[in-house]
């Protein structure tokens, strides 16, 4: 990939004994567990501006979920907001926090499919030894689900951020991304069993995790009236030149093969928008388009556009054949993409079944499948409810998910010795491997930090590290950082005019495409 | 500047992706449909509580 991406994920978080009032505190505690080396209760929200909209205004206010607003009105919590965010951020460049009563895991910046991959497996084995020390410690279970969903109506969310040149438009991005958000889903989706909202004809099993939540084709929210396309503008770079793709109409993927699907062949409609190509048709009514499909899983999963009616598979295939025209034989990774993103589209249209060692949707549905018919029960059992739950489960012991990888039945990408480097390695080439050297090697010098900006302070000064621009391959700069002497050799490297006017360039013509 | 390093630990970086496009291991291709062993999946299947869906609660996230 041509540019930074990282995965944010929000996990659901279950303590015997304890509910949905006592989430916050819950996932405080679990926090406070986490048994690896880090720097604590120093983000800086200062750059942070949720509020601001790429359409160029700024909203008064975040929309509230009622129900959520309810429980923070009968049981409000007392803590102070550095208390309840509980801010990790690890030896690997991640960050870890409570957002909103969820442990939240942000791989640090990749710029390479298979370092997020790994980066994103490694997530879930931080958190997995977060629960299991809280467990110890509190003498109860712990789980922990990589999903979206609590199938009672609220859902919680897995975030995708790409960065790219400002240069390119607003509405030709929205518009050209619009129809292939709608769409990725066939092979992006995690599945679910039943349906959270009011409809007819009764949804045993639908495809997407998320798409029950949507409620608007775009806006700026991400806690309630949640869009396909969310309009943030909050780059983690400089405004002037970038913006960043924050993609929130995702399912969070167990899958290896499923998560670097989703986040290649976005960051491939994203070059071909950086190369000047935009799509010349739109999906009338996305929401209900993305709705239909989700809920038909053996359908056809037709929609309809200005230019007629398409199936999702056409629509992916229209981004496919501009991305293979203008990149195949760029490198080894883009070739794997199409490859595999050609593959993917022609298996779903006829014989979806063999995706069952790749997609989500499709493993999961084949093991609800295989459970009914044993046991003589209909696909909407409540147990099967229990069933889809227990597929996220990130413990390899217990997970349905990790029962088919033991079994060698589905294709993983990551190899345990990557996944493992990952928990403690920020990928080289990025500018977290900046956070992380910091976070490794000087945590008692950090004042505060974040995506682009790190202050290290000793007893009489402070230093400011910018890192806002050093966004392309920073594999020089860092090995130089690695073998600094000194935190004064280091901050002078990161000082140095000639390094900043370099990465600066570098990085512009990286995502200039 | 100056800024003493009260403690430094030397790493090594990596040179090459993580892993690689296609995968490090040799997972299957398709599924074996011909002779599926189920029955380890199945008993996976049959410890997970029945009731811990209707338990589940979350708040709403981002």
């Amino acid at each position: 990939m041509n540019r930074l991406v990282g995965i944010e994920t929000e996990y659901g978080l279950y303590v015997e004994g304890r509910g949905v009032a006592d989430q916050v505190m819950e996932a405080m505690n679990l926090l406070r567990n986490c048994p690896f080396p880090a720097v604590r209760d120093c983000w800086d929200y200062r750059l942070e501006d949720p509020r601001r909209d790429m359409r160029g205004f700024r909203v008064e206010q975040l929309a509230v979920d009622p129900a959520d607003a309810q429980i923070e009105r009968e049981h409000p919590i007392t803590l102070s907001e550095r208390e309840v965010r509980n801010d990790h951020v690890l030896t690997n460049g991640a960050r870890l926090y409570n957002d909103h009563a969820h442990p939240e895991y942000a791989t640090p910046e990749c710029r390479r499919l298979m370092d997020l991959i790994a980066h994103d497996k490694a997530g879930e084995r931080i958190l997995l030894a977060c629960a299991r020390a809280y467990a110890q410690k509190a003498g109860t279970t712990v789980k922990l689900y990589k999903n979206n969903t609590d199938y009672h109506g609220s859902s919680y969310g897995t975030h995708e951020s790409y960065l790219l040149t400002r240069e390119i438009p607003f509405d030709t991005l929205a518009t050209t991304m619009m129809p292939f958000l709608t769409t990725r889903q066939i092979f992006a989706g995690a599945g679910k069993v039943g349906v959270e909202v009011n409809t007819t004809p009764r949804v045993p099993y639908q495809i997407s995790q998320r798409a029950d939540f949507y409620m608007d084709t775009m806006n700026v929210e991400t806690l309630y009236r949640r869009p396909i396309f969310n309009t943030r503008d909050e780059p983690h770079a400089k405004m002037r030149y970038y913006r960043r793709l924050h993609v929130i109409c995702g399912d969070a993927n167990m899958s290896e093969y499923a998560t670097a699907l989703k986040v290649g062949t976005t960051a491939l409609v994203l070059d071909l928008l950086e190369e000047g190509w935009a799509i010349d048709f739109f999906i009338i009514e996305p929401v209900r388009a993305a709705q239909s499909i989700s809920r038909d899983p053996d359908g056809k999963w037709l929609v309809e556009t200005d230019a007629g009616v398409m199936s999702a598979i056409d629509i992916q295939r229209h981004y496919l054949q501009a991305a293979h025209t203008r990149f195949a034989g760029r490198d080894a990774e883009t070739d794997w993409l199409l490859r595999e993103w050609e593959t993917v589209l022609d298996l779903l249209e006829t014989e979806p079944e063999l995706l069952s060692n790749r997609l989500d949707w499709v493993a999961k549905r084949q093991l609800l499948t295989l459970f009914a018919e044993t046991e003589g029960i209909a696909l909407d059992d409540p147990v099967m409810i229990a069933l889809d739950l227990a597929y996220h489960d990130i413990d390899p012991a217990e997970g349905l998910y990790y029962a088919l990888v033991e079994q060698g039945r589905m294709q993983t990408l990551a190899s345990p010795e990557a996944v493992e480097l990952a928990m403690r390695q920020p990928p080289a080439d990025t500018r977290a491997y900046i956070r992380g050297l910091v976070v490794e090697c000087y945590p008692s010098q950090v004042e505060s930090l974040n995506w682009e900006r790190i202050i290290l302070r000793n007893e009489e000064q402070t230093v400011r590290l910018d890192l806002s621009q050093l966004l392309g391959n920073l594999r020089d700069l860092n090995r130089r950082l690695t073998a600094a002497q000194s935190i004064t050799e280091f901050v002078q490297l990161l000082q140095s005019p000639h390094r900043a006017s370099e990465t600066n360039k570098e990085a512009r013509n990286d995502t200039a495409g | 500047m100056i800024l003493q390093a009260e403690e430094r630990v030397r790493r090594s970086i990596p040179t090459e992706p993580l892993t690689r496009p296609g995968g490090d291991g040799d997972g299957p291709s398709r599924p074996d449909v011909k002779r599926p062993d189920t029955n380890e999946l199945l008993r996976r299947m049959r410890r997970v509580d029945p009731e811990q869906a209707r338990r589940y609660r979350q708040r709403s996230g981002e």
